[in-house]
This record gives structure tokens, C-alpha cells and sequence, in this order.
């Protein structure tokens, strides 16, 4: 009886405060939207439509005015049903089979969301006229025409270099496989929750793999390019390390997937963890491991063609270079080429992984 | 001297549930003991508290004249090795031979290097064909563990159990997954251990004609705490009715 009365009490001044907290976090979510609207309609409305300006100047005076100016509509706009932060939060509630769009907070939102599409359209400068121009319509007939009739002299030269694509991607995929496999234990929660320095190591892994996996194989490729030079090996670094990354991560959700059963009665046997690990999860996850393994040397092949374009060597650095010369039949094969690599690829990888089921 | 002793065993998860309130029971040489009670009542986290799997909060368990609950890391391993366990699930390895599956029975007696490569001695593979045979499943031994039926998988785990020599089997709810027949099946192959190789049993069951058939005692959890301990002959309607609520009604598989 005590016990539950205490929980009765600790309900009872927990939920001001919370209710409190909400309000702050719907009227901080009311300040930014309609800072941002403001803005949004000064630029747009006032400023592109109106005054048809065609390149607005920032200067650091508006967003500060605009943000004042939400500040002071959202404050007034708190105790009202038109909060789109109090709808976010919860803090107004939604009666059973009325339609969501018969409330205020709701339509509101809308219209941001419309605000947004409208200034978009403006930021991305989309405009039929030129896409329908007469000049636009010559220049597309003429690259389409050269892409349509590949120059086959460079086929030989185009196959070496698509070559050397799939082997990179294979290279930096293979590399990855050992790394990916011993790390993604230490990133796995179910074997790593039970003391704090093993969670520690988890936390830490999780991170850097994150880390890395955050910033695209280009850029990874354009730093490498600067490290150890132009050519496939910096493509091949920028594939392992994002392999790495993304591969400890499939991985690692798949040993937190496995039955905790092998690895319960193999711990009763008296097994040393190592051989826990070995005889009670591996079995588990080989299978899957293999199928995840396949589509990631399917992804390399096709980053590794776009990695060429920054200088990783294979397909992509050659597709660049007969672009920079205009050359649009060359252009042509090596866009066949690339085609051909993915497809066969892609069909080669799904049949694999059916099998694997 | 009792061959296992618990001596007021307390077991709180993090959650703060207290699955075990000051259990105390000794076990003798050769018994086949059978645990009782609801699901939820603490059965099995009893089971896992002797061979550490769960770690007590407090109480101790005495293994002949070793406390197990003080052991680590490889002392404890080397206990552990001596007490069998199987699983209401069966808890095979997938995907591997049955023959492999009872080798790993051997694995705390295999160095680490070896086990991982799968270089099991001549003498322990004998001896894994063996405990098969004891089982009825030697024909098996190059099937895959996962393609066999729930009853055989079970007397598979029964055969890992063995190899690892046990002076105690701990079986948690060993036929709840089955049907009746083989669950006597099974029950059979656990009462024949005990009795012709001399293993003692530590068992949970649900059924009450099972723990009439099979036990040589009986212990019954209600709520983490122990309320009743004799022969399962004594168990009567108003024990039962203790044990399993007002409501209850007996079911039995014959």
C-alpha cells in the first residue's frame, strides 16, 4: 500500500512539471517555425515577387528581425488552438473522428509546408521556359544523338577501365569483411551491455563507425586523392573505409538479432567466452553475413564508378576526362559500359543472396 | 554432506522484480528433483542461479564443498562444466551436424585454438557417439541439428548434456515445447540417466501427473518463495490449490 502511494504522489508532482516543460518546448517549436516563416515571406513574397529582385543579399539584420518577430507572434499564439507546437507536443488533444484537418494547429502547419515547396521552386530556379527553350532543345538533341551513337574504338580501353572498377570494389570490400567482422562484436549492445567498460567500447565504436559512415565515399576518396595520390588505390581506401563502417553496423544489428538460446546454453557448458562467441553466434550470423558481404561489393561497384569522377581511378575517371573534352560518343560507351557493370551486378548479387536464404 | 546446497537465495533483476525471496533447499546424490510452480513463480531463475547464469544477489550455493557463488572466470567455468543444463527451447546450435552440437558439450574440456578449428579428439568423438546411442539418435549424428523434430532436438541437448560428464542436469521446463507423447519420451531418456548413470536431476515441470511419475521429490515456488517441500505422492487437492491458485484445476497428460 505504501509503495503505491508514494508512486500516486510522485505522479502528482511530476506532472506540472512536465506539462510545464511541454509548454516550453511547443512555444520554442512556435518561435522557430514562425521566425522562419517570416523570413521566408519577406524573402520570397516581398522581396523576389514583389520588388523582382533576382539576387537577394543576406545580411545578418533580417534573420535577427525575423527572429523577433516570431518570438512575439508565438507568445501570442501559446494559449491559443493555433500552436503548431502545442499539437506537436500533445498538449492539445485530438477528439476521437474528428478529422485532423478541421484543426487549426494542423492547417497551420500546412501552410508552412506550402511556404517551403513555394520558396524551394525559387531557391532551385526551376523554369519550363528553359527547359522547353529552342536553344536548350538543340543542345539536348545533339548530346543525345552522340550518347546514342557510342564510339566503339574505345571499347577495349572502356572494358580495362571497368575492369579495374570491379576489382577495386572487390579489393576494398575483401579488406573490409575482417575488420568490419571483429569490430561489429564490440559494437553489438547484447554482448557489449553488461559492465561499463564493455559498454564503454561500444559507445566508442558506435560513434567513429557513425562518424564515417556520415561522410560520403566522395569525400573520403578526395581526401585520400591528397594522401596517397590520384588513382584507383585512394578509391579503393575510400570504399574499404566506408565498407567498414557501414558493414560493422549490418552486421552488428545482426548479432543483436540472434536467439539468445546457443549462446545461454553454450555459457552452461562452461565454454570460454571466445568459444561462446564461435559456437553459440557465428552459426547464427554467417548466412546473413555472407548475403550483407555480396550487396555491399554490389553498392562498391556502382560508388566506385561515381568515386572515379573525383579521381579514384577505374570507369569514372575515364567517363570524366572524355566529358571535360566534350566528347560525347566516348561518353556514350563508357555510359553503356557502366550500365551493363551495374546490371549485371545487381542480377548477379540478388541471385546470389536468394540462394542464400 | 549434501551433494548441492542453497542456502537463502535472493535473486532482484534491475528492474527491481525480486524473482527469489530467501530459497533454501539441498540436494542428495542421485535425486530426481522436480521444481514446481505457475509461470513466473521463479523456477527458472532458480535453475540459472545454481550454475550462475544469472548471478545471486545474495545467498549462497554450495557445490560439494565449493561455493559458487564467489567463483569467476575460470574456476567458475570449470563448475559449471560440471552441471549439465537443457532448455525448454532445446537451444542447438543451427545449422551444424548434430554430432558437432554434442562435441560443444565438450568444449570447456577443449583448448580454446583447438575448439575453434573443430579438432576434437579421436576418444571425444567416441564418447559423443556414445552418449548418442544412450539417446537413440546415433544415426543421426551427421544430420543437421535444425532438420530433426522437437522431441529429438531435445534428447540431441540431453546427449551435449552428458558429454560434458555431469555430476548434476539442471532441465528447465525440458517438455514444455512437446507433446505429451514425447514428452514421456523424453522424460524416460531423463529418468534413465538417473537412474543407470547415477546423474543427479534438478528439473521444472508444469504438469503435475509428470512430477507423480518421474520425481523422487518435489519442491514448489509460489511467488519467488518456497512453499512446499516432501514426496510427489503427498501432493493433495488442497497443496495443489496453495501452489497453483484457488481457481485451478488439475490437467494431466497420460
Amino acid at each position: 500500500m505504501d509503495k503505491n502511494q508514494d508512486v500516486q504522489e510522485q505522479l502528482h508532482a511530476t506532472m506540472p512539471v512536465t506539462r510545464y516543460q511541454a509548454t516550453i518546448k511547443a512555444w520554442c517549436i512556435d518561435a522557430v517555425l514562425w521566425s522562419y516563416s517570416v523570413l521566408v515571406i519577406y524573402k520570397l513574397v516581398y522581396q523576389s515577387w514583389y520588388l523582382n529582385l533576382r539576387h537577394l543579399d543576406f545580411s545578418w539584420s533580417e534573420p535577427l528581425a525575423c527572429g523577433i518577430a516570431g518570438i512575439i507572434v508565438a507568445s501570442g499564439l501559446i494559449y491559443t488552438r493555433l500552436s503548431v507546437g502545442k499539437a506537436i507536443t500533445g498538449l492539445i488533444e485530438f477528439k476521437d473522428g474528428e478529422s485532423l484537418f478541421r484543426t487549426a494547429a494542423v492547417r497551420l502547419g500546412l501552410v508552412f509546408l506550402l511556404l517551403t515547396f513555394l520558396a524551394g521552386l525559387q531557391v532551385s530556379q526551376v523554369s519550363m521556359r528553359e527547359f522547353f527553350s529552342d536553344s536548350g532543345l538543340t543542345g539536348a538533341q545533339r548530346i543525345f544523338t552522340a550518347l546514342l551513337t557510342p564510339n566503339m574504338s574505345i571499347f577495349e580501353d572502356a572494358l580495362f577501365a571497368a575492369i579495374e572498377t570491379v576489382y577495386m570494389a572487390f579489393i576494398a570490400t575483401a579488406f573490409a569483411i575482417p575488420v568490419a567482422f571483429i569490430l561489429a562484436f564490440f559494437a553489438a549492445r547484447n554482448l557489449m551491455k553488461h559492465s561499463a567498460l564493455s559498454f564503454a567500447i561500444y559507445a566508442t565504436v558506435r560513434f567513429f563507425m557513425n562518424l564515417t559512415r556520415s561522410i560520403e565515399p566522395l569525400v573520403w576518396a578526395i581526401i585520400f586523392s591528397v594522401w596517397v595520390g590520384i588513382g584507383p588505390f585512394s578509391g579503393m581506401l575510400a570504399l574499404f573505409l566506408h565498407s567498414v563502417a557501414s558493414l560493422t553496423k549490418l552486421y552488428s544489428e545482426q548479432i543483436e538479432a540472434i536467439s539468445d538460446g546457443p549462446v545461454e546454453a553454450m555459457t552452461a557448458t562452461g565454454a570460454h567466452p571466445i568459444q561462446v562467441i564461435w559456437y553459440g553466434v557465428v552459426p547464427q550470423i554467417v548466412l546473413p553475413y555472407l548475403s550483407y558481404t555480396i550487396y555491399r561489393w554490389d553498392i562498391n561497384v556502382r560508388m566506385a564508378t561515381v568515386i572515379g569522377l573525383v579521381g579514384g581511378g577505374g570507369i569514372g575517371t575515364m567517363l570524366m576526362q572524355y566529358q571535360g573534352l566534350a566528347r560525347w560518343n566516348e561518353v556514350g560507351t563508357l555510359v553503356i559500359m557502366i550500365a551493363a557493370i551495374v546490371w549485371i551486378m545487381d542480377y548477379a548479387s540478388a541471385k546470389i543472396r536468394a540462394h542464400l536464404k | 554432506m549434501h551433494l548441492l546446497t542453497a542456502d537463502k537465495l535472493v535473486k532482484t533483476y534491475p528492474n527491481g522484480t525480486q524473482a527469489l525471496k530467501e530459497v533454501s533447499f539441498s540436494v542428495d546424490e542421485g535425486e530426481f528433483l522436480v521444481v514446481i510452480g505457475l509461470s513466473g513463480s521463479g523456477k527458472s531463475t532458480l535453475l540459472r542461479c545454481i550454475n550462475q547464469l544469472h548471478p545471486v544477489t545474495s545467498g549462497t550455493i554450495q557445490f560439494e564443498h565449493l561455493a559458487l557463488n564467489n567463483l569467476q572466470g575460470k574456476a567458475l567455468r570449470q563448475q559449471r562444466s560440471r552441471i549439465g543444463m537443457i532448455f525448454q527451447q532445446f537451444n542447438l546450435i543451427p545449422r551444424k551436424t548434430v554430432l558437432t552440437n554434442v562435441l560443444a558439450g565438450a568444449l570447456a574440456s577443449t583448448p580454446v585454438w583447438k575448439s575453434l578449428l573443430g579438432l576434437y579428439s579421436a576418444e571425444q568423438k567416441r564418447q559423443a557417439m556414445k552418449y548418442l546411442s544412450i539417446v537413440g539418435l546415433d544415426h543421426k549424428a551427421y544430420v543437421r541439428a535444425d532438420n530433426l523434430s522437437g522431441g529429438q532436438q531435445q534428447r540431441v541437448a540431453i546427449a551435449r548434456a552428458l558429454m560434458q560428464q555431469p555430476k548434476i542436469l539442471l532441465a528447465d521446463e525440458p517438455v514444455a515445447s512437446l507433446d505429451p507423447a514425447t514428452s514421456h519420451s523424453v522424460m524416460k531418456y531423463l529418468q534413465k540417466i538417473n537412474q543407470e548413470l547415477g546423474v543427479t536431476v534438478i528439473c521444472n515441470l508444469h504438469f503435475l501427473s509428470l512430477v507423480r511419475t518421474y520425481a523422487t521429490r518435489v519442491i514448489a515456488l509460489k511467488d519467488g518463495s518456497k512453499v512446499y517441500e516432501g514426496s510427489p505422492t503427498d501432493i493433495d487437492e488442497q497443496w495443489f490449490q496453495t501452489i497453483y491458485g484457488e481457481d485451478a484445476v488439475e490437467v494431466s497428460i497420460n
